[in-house]
């Protein structure tokens, strides 16, 4: 038996043991077949307080990585044996499942220590930037929000010259692999890739099937339609339920993220072609009426709320619908934590109004589109203390072996290579339960067809975590006369910005 | 003596129960979301006394010391094994209670006692120091301990904690030995004790309970600081404020993991204060009365 078919019948097998669908006997010959035995047991038998997470862990010991791969980590790591690598990331579920599960089998095989600082998004971007200011090199590797790539492109190594390097180049890494859109919305800087990419959180549509089968509702195609059914919840069931949510703390950078959805999503962009702030335009002014008039179908209290809040109102059953990060489609599938398990559906964004413009007629290369994406990407720093060691586990943990496990193990989350949807180790997850991967070929879609992506310029991390965010804030907190007002000072203050 | 009324009474208690109450209901509501699951923690309406009690908050912040199985992968959730961290802080906090409280009592003593010129723009320049906002020099200092390799040690955080806490404490201590009479000092020194003995001996002991009371309030600083023991430490030096803000993650707040660490971390500062309690309500009470 070929070693993915294996290792497909492992999950396949341990899924239908913990589901209650095959006796324990039969659980045991199969995986005893499998020579998988007494581990998969242990681990099918282990259900943990969180209950399905239970049903990943016996994935974990039943899905181990590929065995050649190690092979390579073990062979072209021997000179870096004993050195230490170090990473800040955010607690995003690709770097819990590497830190968690996965790093000691790497470190296992190369000798290498591999530290995972895990920290919420600012301070990792506080550590990154006092290591580049000081040079220090404590993080051998960084992980870069996209929306800090044009601020670091130049204190990273870009990856197409580190594959230059054939003695550490792994084999079959295969950078083409990774999605194009990806590559371009996150990873690229000019001409150069700053890393590669490593998580894509990206706005997807989740609702309430219940909800809306109830209330003789399809999923919305366009956002006006997403309108009306919103305030036709709302209307019909409020205040117990609320028929739309958001992401609208003032001052944070999720208010942002959800200003540009509909921003875009209103044929609008953040920059002209030249460089000049155009959320002040005809369009819009469009997207904030038509946020505007959404924002009162939302429950009371959502301006205080980052997309901790937006995803917690609709687990916990407040809001019948979130166009928001994929990520947490799995935490909905979770019965232990919320109570909505197996009733939210995945599906893409609706259309937007106009047609969006194009990268042409936009600025610093922001891609409109309503399905926004938040991904980072992963890149070896060029202050790094172990540049090579720090590169062989970069292309080990984004590799398509590594990904797959991380999608499988690490809750659900989106891959960003194209092959790794396809894996069958990641279908065999597409059912209700924690860690579900039902929701993927809908996030993929949306990368292929409707991601929108922030604009690339060093200045971007103060517009889109302050100026803009704090503004739009204060517009909600209705501190300004009119919508016009507030946009026109948006743009005052951005132009000025991103002129110096 | 006035008596009260049975009414007045009431009322009184019922005034003084409503405080405490406001005080100690969001410390209970805290130390409750440590023992519940993820879906009481956010039930609606909030359960507050209706739950089912679980440990599993604890068991994945401290699992692994309790000899527990550890989950390897929490949902939305990183590396939550807090117990080191919780003893680095302990460290810290109690390492530079002592230097700061130390170098304070003498300070203070000789601020108190002995008469230089510029005594009181020297007092004022301790008090200055107060006065600048933490985050403006943390990113010097960042670069100071660098060049001095003192960044992510415990050293290096011991000695700033205690640097942090100095100017309260000298101004602190400086008022408790002011109000310890000078006649003391005087009538020691008549009978031949030198400065040191007379500090040793005699007004040490009798400020205690002041030394105390600053001790406290030097530890508890030093137990909830964030910033410096955030951008002074990397990999290997945690303080608990910092690895708190970890259970903030992409996919939302680990409340139940946060509340659990939370509620632990009370223990030790909680045994600090029992330790000095006695010694404390004196030094809360010193200076009270003046002659």
């Amino acid at each position: 038996m070929r070693s993915s078919d294996k290792k497909f019948h492992a999950a396949n097998i341990v899924d239908k043991y913990v589901k209650g669908k095959i006796s324990r006997r039969n659980f045991l010959r199969s995986t005893g077949q499998l020579g998988l035995a007494l581990g998969a047991f242990g681990a099918g038998m282990n259900m943990g307080p969180r209950g399905l997470i239970g049903g990943n862990r016996a994935l974990a010991q039943g899905l181990e990585p590929d065995a050649e791969m190690l092979a390579w980590v073990k062979e072209v790591s021997k000179p870096f044996a004993g050195q230490t690598i170090r990473l800040a990331t955010e607690a995003t579920p690709p770097s819990n499942a590497l830190n968690n599960t996965l790093k000691k089998y790497f470190e296992e095989a190369s000798g290498i220590k591999v530290e995972i600082e895990i920290l919420p998004l600012e301070q990792v971007l506080q550590k990154m930037t006092l290591d580049i200011a000081s040079q220090l090199g404590t993080y051998d590797l960084y992980y870069i929000d996209q929306s800090w790539a044009a601020f670091v492109s130049e204190d990273v190594h870009d990856p197409r010259e580190q594959m230059e390097n054939a003695d550490l180049a792994m084999p079959g890494y295969d950078m083409d692999d990774f999605l194009e859109p990806l590559v371009d919305g996150i990873a690229r800087y000019g001409d150069r890739l700053v890393g590669v990419p490593y998580d894509i959180p990206i706005f997807i549509m989740m609702y309430r099937k219940d909800i809306y089968e109830e209330m003789g509702f399809t999923a919305p195609t366009t956002l006006e339609e997403y309108y009306e059914q919103a305030k036709a919840i709302t209307d019909a069931k409020g205040p117990e339920m609320y028929g739309a949510t958001g992401q609208m703390k003032s001052g944070h950078y999720s208010l942002e993220c959800d200003w540009t959805a509909w921003l875009w999503g209103h044929g609008g962009s953040i920059f002209n072609a030249d460089g000049k702030f155009t959320g002040n335009d005809e369009r819009g002014l469009e997207a904030m009426a038509y946020w505007r008039k959404l924002y009162e179908t939302m429950p009371p209290g959502v301006t205080g709320w980052t997309w901790d809040g937006q995803g917690q109102s609709v687990a916990q059953g407040v809001a019948a619908t979130m166009m928001s990060w994929g990520e947490f489609f799995p935490y909905f599938d979770d019965p232990d934590a919320t109570k909505v398990s197996g009733l939210i559906e995945a599906a893409p964004c609706p259309a937007p109004t106009r047609a969006l413009r194009t990268v042409e007629e936009t600025g610093f290369g922001e891609i409109p589109g309503v399905g926004h994406q938040g991904g980072s990407s992963l890149a070896v720093s060029k202050n790094a203390k172990n540049p090579d060691a720090a590169w062989i586990f970069m292309q080990w943990a984004t590799s398509k072996d590594t990904q797959t496990l991380i999608t499988t193990l690490g809750g659900g989350t989106g891959p960003t290579r194209f092959s790794v949807y396809d894996d069958p180790r990641v279908i065999a997850n597409n059912r209700v339960g924690a860690g579900t991967t039902r929701h993927l070929q809908v996030v993929r879609d949306t990368i292929a067809n409707d991601m929108g992506s922030e604009p690339d310029l060093p200045q971007w991390a103060e517009l889109a975590n302050d100026t803009i965010p704090v503004r739009l804030g204060r517009y909600f907190a209705d501190e300004y006369g009119s919508t016009k007002e507030a946009m026109d000072d948006i743009a005052q203050a951005t132009d000025a910005i991103v002129q110096g | 003596m006035m008596v009260q009324s049975k009414a007045a009474r009431l009322r009184r208690a019922i005034i003084a129960w409503v405080t405490v109450a406001l005080f100690v209901f969001p410390l209970y509501y805290w130390i409750t979301v440590a023992f519940k699951n993820g879906r009481d923690i956010f039930n609606q309406p909030p359960k507050v006394f209706n739950f089912s009690p679980t440990v599993a908050n604890f068991q994945e912040v401290f699992g692994v010391s309790f000899g527990l199985p550890r989950n390897e992968v929490l949902a939305g959730g990183g590396d939550f094994f807090m117990a080191p961290h919780l003893w680095s802080s302990v460290v810290i906090a109690v390492f530079s209670t002592i230097l700061a409280v130390a170098i304070a009592t003498l300070a203070s003593y000789a601020l108190s006692r002995i008469y230089f010129r510029g005594r009181h723009h020297f007092v004022n320049w301790v008090l200055s120091t107060r006065m600048m906002p933490p985050v403006a020099i943390a990113i010097p200092m960042f670069f100071i301990y660098k060049d001095l390799s003192l960044l992510d040690t415990y050293l290096g955080m011991i000695l700033i904690h205690a640097l942090m806490n100095l100017p309260l404490a000298v101004l602190m201590l400086k008022s408790f030995f002011d109000d310890i009479p000078t006649e003391i000092d005087e009538s020691a020194l008549i009978d031949g004790a030198s400065r040191w003995k007379i500090f040793r001996r005699i007004i040490f002991p009798m400020a205690k309970g002041g030394v105390a009371a600053t001790a406290v309030l030097c530890f508890v600083f030093s137990w909830t600081e964030f910033l410096f023991a955030l951008t002074l430490t990397q990999t290997s030096l945690k303080t608990v404020p910092v690895v708190s803000s970890t259970f903030v993650t992409s996919v939302g707040t680990a409340w139940g993991n946060m509340a659990a660490l939370g509620t632990a971390a009370m223990v030790p500062a909680f045994i600090f204060i029992l330790l000095v309690q006695k010694q404390l309500v004196r030094g809360l009470t010193l200076g009270s009365l003046k002659q």
